[in-house]
């Protein structure tokens, strides 16, 4: 019986071109590992985040090569499409910056370099597979691959407590969410007899039934939410946010802060506009006060912070209520509009991070405030780029902030959701009030000369060019958007929405 | 649709009877206590079976722990490949190739970053 | 002539002064400045009064997916503030070029770039590109505030940031709702005021725009209830900024009115105009008894602002040909009088160790003649003495309001009266009385009068010719005002017609 059974087993047909993305971060992750192991100090410097380059670098070529694909491979478990590979070129641009941010970083040396950027790799490839996902099983390895070497990179600083503790901290809260997620997912394969994405989508409108009416969809897809609720960092299930941003090193906040909530956002996006689209109204008013609540949360809770890197946790809620907004209205330009803030928030949040690594290198005074203080004359090349991000982050108009917001705005309205366009409006004149007083500190010092008296610059001229790059994009595209609209155009399309 | 769960209920209840009957077999059938300190522990041989609060193990004894565990799981994937190798076909061989590439390659990484040295 | 080249003139000269050595950064932005009017001259010159619609229109595509146009034109409406803008922006910045600042590059920078964003936000034709150019209008002066600015200068640049950003924000959601609801019929996004004048937005949705547009416009101007950021900034802010500042930014907001508010939102104009009414007559009011009994220079003609606002947004409210020109006329005319007076104010200041109170000034007037000669003219113009062209503008102003509301206009008139005393009492304690103890009398020094008796002269030509503006505007306040007219009342034949006769040209 076994024997007949097994005859019947088919392997599945891979599709390995549009599969090579993600293959190439694998064999990236594992010979850089390799490489790592090799003795000399030298090597273990220049060759392992070299390769690690060169896998992104690789993967963006896949990546490329595969532009325009959309097909489901490897039985329908994973879709290349507009959405994953548009979030590819997101997460390989993180991962470049990255590794330029984490150079001179101790972390690297405490770790082990090959471990390090093997893990960066890992976590990356788990992204990728995330947000071309669309089964529950490949959802929860995604998010799995992704997570672990996350735990691992937070503590990556190994002498410095916080660190640790940032990493114990996100271990604990990152399971509990992925116990969450894992216990709503098989709660919705019990409800549907589906893991597809389009199976469960089909057995919801064949039964005839709404998710309001089986208890047990009801159930799963709440626990879902939730799941990824805490993966995304939305409130009220953010509360890890502050801490771990603090205590990780600032590379691999900066990671998170972007990446994370990339992935996070893309497998939200397909999994709610897939999957449970037809239910849409049933869910639609529970992610709405979902939205609110996180941007109130978030940027009311930045107010009283006095690290930069716990503000920009902060900010990161908040930024995560506006792109919720995409979600709850379920559409094309919805969609649309949260990619294309997604993309915009990447370069943004880049740019700050990439000054505050500088400046956590230069003074003694960490991430606080205090680093920041009169930086507007001492090192203008570091403020301008800082300003220029608090600037976007605010949604000032001329930087990319802005035509972001401008997009979530117009689908909110379009999406019968106005309200929840005044609250992004409502949310960002609050959020004004801790961006303008990083900038307030750093152009408006309260004494002349009161600054960091061990300032101590020393030359780091590939996070200053990062710095630049990253907000010299932020006004261009605030000026020019029309290459993100040509990025994203088609994303929703491609996952069937109207 | 309970009847599914049968076999487990048969599976809890074979436990609780083989268990139970060693237990009061040794009691019934087996010899006086012994006078011997040793024989008077439920293990024999090993780790004393009462240990003081403070006691710790050596880190290194958790690190090989571990990684026997996760090495010990990994090969037991091989053996139901192993039986129905034929059915499967090529593509179940080039995934276990591939499986032990990754296991040779952890084991290299373990190997070299000295995990197996006693320190 | 395209608009774009006199926008971004100044802008230009701002980066460019950012680039130049110290000394040299401050007549580089005078040289824009300069240029920029000129080219702002020669377009009033050129502008013809009697063609309807836009003129020199220029129109491209800058967001293609959301229909966004980088859309600029001029009409009777914007005309004369345009040039009026180049003109007090010349003064300001000529004005502090002769003044030394800490970092003057990045001074005349912000400042440039400002003056840049004001031209922008009178000429955009599209409403996305007008919120842009207003938010942006107000970065430089946070950035003037908080590192040039006097004693609480963080904490008051935040406060007027924030308070000013909530309103354009609300502003932004309002405006992208305006093209997206038009847009649900089928039609094309598009955001181009004019592609938006037959929208036919239903009345329960004009309200709540209306009301997004009302909160940026009110907040900037500011009017009573929503000035609580203005004295703390007032008192802070570099007085050459606080010139323009106060002069000319207001006027955007009020101007947003006339061209974006009204005509596509009439429904909602005529539904709330009571309370735009009462709004500005509570401005008046209490903008002329705080001006009373400030001792602050600056705060005394702060909140003379806010009743002068009153009046203008009591024209604008009237909902008629006669108020929309009279506002109008009165934009103008608060703006070349306002730049001068803060001006002034500097002047004052440095001739009284930098004291601002009129309690320690007095009795320049018998040292320096000239300087009292100009303060007294401006003091004159600002309280509409009859013949100046504030007193045509107000006049306008309650004979619209006479129309429709007899009650709202006669009590503000004793907003006119009140004026009297405010500015005379101003004038009196810093030039008469007797010496002030900070006071060190002096003569207005050469190159302020520069800057100074040009402004005045100003004042005194549209004193003698307020018909030019008046005339420019004719057409366009009438056809602003048209619908709301109609929906405020649609049995009125007369405004039925004037409406058909007038929107079809």
């Amino acid at each position: 019986m076994i024997a007949a059974a097994a005859t019947s087993i088919k392997a599945p047909y891979i599709d390995w071109a549009a599969f090579s993305p993600i293959v190439a971060l694998i064999c990236g992750a594992v010979i850089v590992l390799l490489i790592g192991l090799l003795p000399g100090r030298r090597v273990r410097e220049q060759i392992v985040p070299g390769a690690t380059v060169l896998t992104l670098l690789a993967t963006l070529g896949l990546t490329i090569w595969q532009w325009g694909e959309n097909t489901s491979i490897i039985s329908g478990a994973l879709a290349v499409d507009r959405l994953s590979l548009v979030l590819n070129v997101v997460f390989v641009a993180t991962g470049l910056v990255t590794v330029v941010m984490s150079l001179r970083e101790r972390a690297t040396v405490q770790a082990g370099q090959g471990e390090y950027y093997t893990l960066l790799l890992a976590s990356l490839a788990g992204m990728a597979v995330l947000v071309a996902a669309q089964n529950l099983v490949t959802l929860f390895v995604g998010i799995e691959l992704l997570s672990i070497p996350l735990y691992v990179l937070c503590a990556s600083e190994l002498q410095r407590e916080k660190s640790l503790e940032a990493g114990l901290k996100y271990l604990v809260i990152g399971s509990v969410g992925s116990a969450t997620l894992l216990f709503g997912l098989s709660f919705i394969y019990g409800a549907t007899g589906s893991t597809d994405f389009s199976g469960i989508a089909a057995a919801l409108s064949s039964k005839g039934e709404t998710i309001a009416s089986n208890p047990l969809m009801l159930t799963g897809l709440g626990m879902a939410v939730v799941g990824l609720g805490f993966k995304a960092a939305i409130a009220p299930f953010h509360q890890w946010t502050p801490d771990v941003y603090e205590g990780a090193p600032s590379p691999i906040t900066s990671f998170m802060s972007v990446a994370t909530k990339a992935a996070a956002f893309g497998i939200f996006l397909r999994f709610m506009d897939v999957a449970v689209i037809d239910e849409a109204l049933t869910w639609q008013p529970l992610l709405a006060a979902l939205a609110a609540i996180t941007i109130v949360v978030g940027n009311v809770g930045a107010l009283a912070q006095t690290s930069v890197k716990r503000i920009l946790a902060w900010s990161s809620v908040a930024q995560g209520g506006y792109l919720l907004v995409g979600i709850v209205v379920s559409s094309a330009a919805g969609l649309e509009a949260t990619l294309y803030y997604l993309v915009v928030y990447v370069v943004m949040n880049l740019a700050a991070f990439s000054v505050v690594v500088a400046r956590e290198r230069e003074t003694t005074h960490g991430d606080s405030l205090s680093a920041f203080a009169g930086l507007g004359s001492k090192r203008p090349i570091l403020a301008v780029p800082m300003t220029i991000a608090m600037l976007s982050l605010a949604g000032i108009p001329a930087t990319a902030g802005f035509i972001g917001k401008l997009n979530l705005i117009g689908a909110s309205v379009d999406g019968d959701y106005a309200w929840l366009g005044v609250l992004i409006a409502i949310g960002s004149a609050i959020s004004l009030a801790y961006y303008l007083r990083i900038v307030a500190v750093m152009w408006m010092p309260d004494r002349r000369g009161d600054s960091p008296e061990t300032d101590r610059p020393h030359g780091q001229p590939e996070i200053i060019g990062l710095a630049i790059i990253c907000s010299a994009a932020t006004i261009f595209f605030g000026i020019i958007p029309s290459p993100i609209y040509d990025l994203v155009r088609g994303a929703g399309e491609s996952i069937g929405l109207l | 649709m309970l009847s599914t769960y049968l076999p487990a209920l048969v599976f809890v209840a074979l436990g609780a009877v083989v268990g139970g009957s060693f237990a009061v077999l040794n009691q019934v059938l087996g010899p006086a206590k012994s006078k011997l300190v040793a024989t008077g522990d439920p293990y024999e041989c090993g780790l004393p079976s009462e240990v003081k609060q403070g006691f710790r193990f050596g880190i290194s004894f958790y690190l090989i722990a571990m990684l026997f565990i996760l090495f010990d799981i990994e090969v037991v994937f091989l053996y139901p490949i192993a039986v129905e190798l034929r059915a499967f076909g090529t593509f179940a061989l080039l995934e276990t190739i591939v499986f032990v590439v990754l296991l040779m390659v952890a084991f290299i990484y373990v190997w070299r970053r000295g995990a197996l040295e006693w320190k | 002539m395209s608009l774009s080249i006199i926008i971004w003139l100044p802008a230009v000269a701002g980066a460019l002064s950012l680039l130049a050595p110290r000394a040299v950064a401050g007549r580089l932005a005078v040289v824009g400045a300069l240029a920029t009017l000129v080219l702002a001259v020669i377009l009033l010159v050129g502008f013809d009064n009697s063609a309807p619609g836009l003129q020199n229109v220029t129109d491209q595509n800058w967001i293609s997916a959301l229909g966004i146009h980088y859309k600029l034109g001029i009409d009777g409406l914007n005309v004369w503030l345009l040039t009026t803008t180049a003109m007090l922006f010349f003064a300001a910045i000529l004005f502090a070029s002769f003044r030394e600042w800490e970092r003057p590059n990045l001074f005349f920078f912000f400042f440039a770039v400002a003056e840049s964003a004001v031209l922008g936000a009178f000429c955009a034709q599209d409403l996305i590109l007008f919120v842009v150019f207003f938010d942006l209008m107000l970065i430089p002066f946070y950035f003037i505030t908080g590192m040039w600015g006097g004693e609480g200068r963080v904490q008051a640049t935040t406060k007027m940031v924030i308070y000013t950003l909530i309103g354009s924000l609300l502003m932004l959601v309002a405006a992208v709702a305006t093209g997206v609801i038009a847009a649900e019929g089928g039609q094309p996004l598009t955001f181009a005021i004019s592609g938006l004048q037959q929208a036919g937005l239903s009345t329960g949705t004009q309200e709540w725009i209306f009301l997004g547009f009302a909160a940026a416009f009110l907040v900037k101007m500011p009017l009573f209830p929503l000035h609580g950021w203005m004295p703390d900034a007032y008192r802070t802010m570099p007085l050459p900024a606080l010139a323009v500042f106060s002069g000319i930014l207001s006027k955007v907001a009020a101007y947003g009115f006339l061209r974006i508010v009204i005509p596509l939102f009439p429904d909602g104009a005529a539904h709330f105009q009571e309370l735009l009414l009462l709004i500005a007559l509570a401005s008046i009011i209490y903008g002329s008894v705080m001006a009373f009994t400030q001792t602050n220079l600056r705060l005394i003609f702060g909140f003379s602002s806010v009743a002068q606002l009153g009046f203008i947004v009591l024209g604008i409210f009237a909902l008629s040909p006669r108020g929309a020109e009279g506002a109008l006329l009165q934009m103008v005319n608060h703006a070349v009088i306002t730049v001068p007076v803060f001006l002034i104010i500097a002047l004052l200041a440095a001739r009284s160790r930098g004291s601002e109170d009129i309690r320690e000034m007095g009795g320049l007037a018998f040292r320096a003649p000239l300087l009292a000669a100009l303060f007294l003219i401006v003091s004159l113009a600002t309280l509409a003495m009859p013949g100046s062209s504030n007193f045509i503008g107000e006049f306008y102003i309650l004979l619209g309001v006479f129309e429709s509301k007899t009650v709202i206009a006669i009590i503000a008139f004793s907003g006119v009266a009140m004026a009297a005393v405010y500015a005379l009492r101003a004038y009196i304690s810093t030039m008469h009385n007797r010496v002030g103890a900070q006071a060190t009398p002096r003569e207005i020094g050469l190159q302020d009068a520069l800057v100074l008796v040009p402004l005045v002269l100003v004042i005194l030509a549209l004193a003698i010719y307020p018909q030019a503006p008046l005339k420019a505007a004719q057409g366009p306040a009438a056809r602003s005002v048209a619908k709301a007219r109609l929906a405020l009342d649609p049995l009125d034949q007369r405004a039925s017609t004037q409406k058909i006769s007038q929107v079809t040209p």
